[in-house]
């Protein structure tokens, strides 16, 4: 299989400050890698070396693209000059323009991130490709993808054919800084850098037509012996006409 | 790929061991490895690298820049050595043509305000915010081929019998003919490797700043500055509640940096916390009004040197290092100026002249080492470290962080307090103020001839 893993792909949330008037202020943040993408490139490892295939690294913006390349990639595509869209399928569509331009890609595995969760879906859409989200591991079997996803109270195997787009979301942060010989490594891997419009025309971003912060709800705290507290939710949920 | 990237070329020198068989040559992965992404570090790695040399510039953040505490003035000029046109092209705040020295009281204040155009043409001091140069500082390294290797924490040197040939992190070894420790006034690594002593509180102060967000207009109006121009003011006295140190106030192009330094030793004596004395710095009436309705960007504290001239008595080279910047104690507390950066980048330059030569002549000894701390003597640097050697101890005189201020604003009281009362010549007036200040007269004297000594 040769398979994609997408990375650094967004900023990073924390990097984010809001306001009191409710915008968002990014304060100049690069795109980082995001804390699914160590667990999505340990998928990308595993189908690899299942299928004897290869591994390559895509990733848009200002970010560090040497970070796959730190981590035992041997090759990496960027899109340089993509700026951090709102719009979860403008972000998909360069970074589906650019499998394309890789060519002859079976599996393309990304973060599942929170803060931008449309993007895996969207990508698999504009490909025209299955897309399996929410995904804990995956393995090779017989050609095909088993991908695991678990909930609270069961564990989902899905058996699915190429070419598939999987958004892997990480349990914990499992990265591992790569060393000063991974570092010196990396840097003489091939990175090939595309600029968006040799790829893609992404089309109008989304715009904020405004932002404010959520109301605030108030809460009451009925503490002291559990007896009296119980009389006190009582009573005020009466006076609140709830009961 | 960058030049910086051709690895293994170079040989150690194979010297003769006692048993006299030839030592095996050691490859070095690197002619120079830099400790610490700041002035210090970038500008050492750009020089050389810029000499051809293959450098590679190890970071401890996440990237350069992001280590460091939001920013400060810097007195640029000497930038123009390494990166002409350096105040158009690097990414600084504001330029500042106004200096305001204030002595501070809980009730008032003396300010001495000089605004002056000539500190613009050329450009004698700008502010900056560390995250923006730095990272700035970096891409040019990076364009001149230095190999820009942020995320990695140095551990320790690798010394082999006196001869400095490498760091350590983690389980890896980077092997170079030199190694420039500047990474910071905390440097554990020259600690470590014996050169520097842990220092003693009484050489070190804490910072704490705050970083307020205003916009761009009410910064023009509130401050009077014009365009790309901006303000620095120093404050003594009620600022830091008696403690020695002082308080400092910066224009950034759209936020005001404020905060106040504090001698570690005083503040413990006085029992006081510095975040504390930060807050109430910020809500006395001579500076609430100037960050009024502000919202705080960033909030945060940094040790920093108070005694530079004492801190690089010590060595600044072995046989294969050489520290630079605030790493090696190059920093400047004139009671009047706060320099760090110039400094840093001063050191940087005689250093990487020094290790180009060391690297011409293949020779990486103790003595080729120290030709960089006897071209640094014959530079500003090493002639404003003797300059203001007296500094600090000027700077532990009590009387200046209460009494001199009080005195002032006293004198200026007899003179605008129109209180029906005769009049008195201004000598009188002065006179007055000080029998009623409880300073003597001997204390002034001595003051006066230490600052004119010291300053």
């Amino acid at each position: 299989m040769k398979v994609v893993i997408v990375y650094t792909w967004a900023r990073d949330g924390a990097n984010a400050a809001v306001r009191a008037d409710g915008t968002v202020d990014w304060r100049g943040a690069k795109m980082t890698a995001g804390e699914d993408d160590p667990a999505a490139l340990a998928v990308a490892k595993r189908l690899a070396e299942d299928t004897g295939g290869t591994v390559v690294g895509l990733t848009i913006g200002d970010g560090d693209a040497s970070w796959v390349l730190a981590r035992g990639v041997g090759e990496a595509f960027s899109v340089t000059d993509v700026p951090p869209y709102a719009d979860n399928a403008a972000t998909a569509r360069v970074i589906a323009a650019a499998v394309e331009r890789i060519g002859a890609v079976d599996v393309v595995v990304m973060g599942d991130s929170k803060q931008d969760p449309g993007v895996a879906p969207a990508v698999a859409g504009h490909l025209g490709w299955t897309a399996l989200a929410g995904l804990d591991s995956a393995s090779a079997v017989d050609g095909r993808v088993a991908a695991v996803r678990r909930s609270a109270t069961e564990q989902q195997t899905i058996s699915a054919a190429p070419p598939l787009v999987l958004g892997v979301a990480a349990e914990a942060d499992v990265d591992t800084k790569p060393g000063m010989k991974e570092l010196l490594a990396a840097r003489k891997r091939p990175l090939t850098t595309w600029p968006m419009g040799d790829l893609v025309d992404p089309g109008d971003d989304v715009r904020s037509t405004g932002t404010r912060k959520p109301d605030v709800v108030a809460a009451t705290l009925f503490d002291g012996d559990p007896a009296t507290s119980a009389a006190q939710l009582v009573a005020a949920l009466r006076a609140d006409g709830v009961l | 790929m960058p030049p910086g990237l051709a690895l293994g070329r170079h040989r150690v020198v194979g010297g003769a061991a006692r048993d006299g068989r030839v030592e095996m040559s050691q490859e070095v992965d690197f002619d120079v490895i830099v400790v610490g992404g700041g002035v210090a570090g970038a500008v050492c790695a750009y020089r050389l690298a810029e000499a051809g040399h293959e450098v590679v510039l190890i970071e401890r953040g996440a990237e350069p820049g992001s280590k460091n505490l939001s920013g400060g003035v810097f007195y640029c000029r000497v930038m123009e050595q390494v990166f002409p046109g350096f105040v158009d092209e690097a990414p600084v705040e504001r330029r500042v043509t106004r200096n305001v020295l204030s002595f501070l009281n809980a009730s008032s204040h003396v300010n001495i305000d000089y605004w002056d155009a000539r500190l613009a043409e050329p450009v004698n001091a700008v502010t900056v915010l560390r995250a923006r140069l730095d990272a700035w500082l970096a891409s040019r390294c990076e364009a001149a081929g230095v190999m820009v290797m942020p995320g990695v924490r140095v551990d320790e040197l690798i010394v082999e019998g006196e001869q400095c040939v490498g760091v350590r992190a983690g389980d890896d070894e980077l092997r170079a003919h030199v190694v420039v420790e500047a990474d910071g006034v905390n440097s554990f690594l020259a600690q470590n490797a014996g050169i520097r002593a842990k220092e003693p509180p009484k050489h070190l102060a804490v910072g704490v700043k705050s970083v307020i967000g205003l916009p761009r207009t009410v910064i023009e109006d509130r401050f009077h500055v014009i365009g790309s121009d901006g303000v620095a003011y120093a404050f003594v006295g009620d600022c830091t509640q008696a403690v020695a140190g002082g308080g400092f106030l910066y224009t950034n192009l759209e936020s005001v940096s404020v905060g106040v330094v504090l001698r570690l030793d005083d503040l413990a004596t006085k029992g006081l916390t510095a975040s504390d004395v930060h807050d109430h710095f910020l809500a006395h009436p001579a500076v609430a009004p100037l960050i009024d309705g502000g919202e705080l960007l960033e909030y945060g504290c940094h040790l920093t040197i108070e005694d530079g001239p004492t801190m690089v008595a010590h060595d600044l080279t072995r046989p294969g290092l050489v520290l630079i910047g605030d790493a090696a104690g190059f920093t400047l507390n004139t009671g009047l100026t706060i320099r760090g950066m110039d400094l840093a980048a001063g050191s940087a330059i005689a250093a990487a002249d020094a290790i180009g030569a060391a690297l011409a002549a293949g020779d990486y000894s103790q003595q080729a080492m120290d030709a960089y701390p006897a071209a640094l003597a014959a530079t500003f640097v090493g002639a404003d470290m003797k300059t203001y050697a007296r500094a600090p101890a000027f700077l532990e005189v009590p009387r200046m962080y209460r009494d001199y201020g009080l005195l002032l604003a006293d004198v200026f009281h007899g003179i605008y307090d129109l209180d029906l009362t005769p009049r008195r010549h201004l000598l009188g007036t002065a006179t007055r103020a000080f029998k009623g200040s409880g300073l003597k007269l001997r204390h002034v004297v001595r003051d006066g001839w230490a600052a004119v000594r010291a300053l």
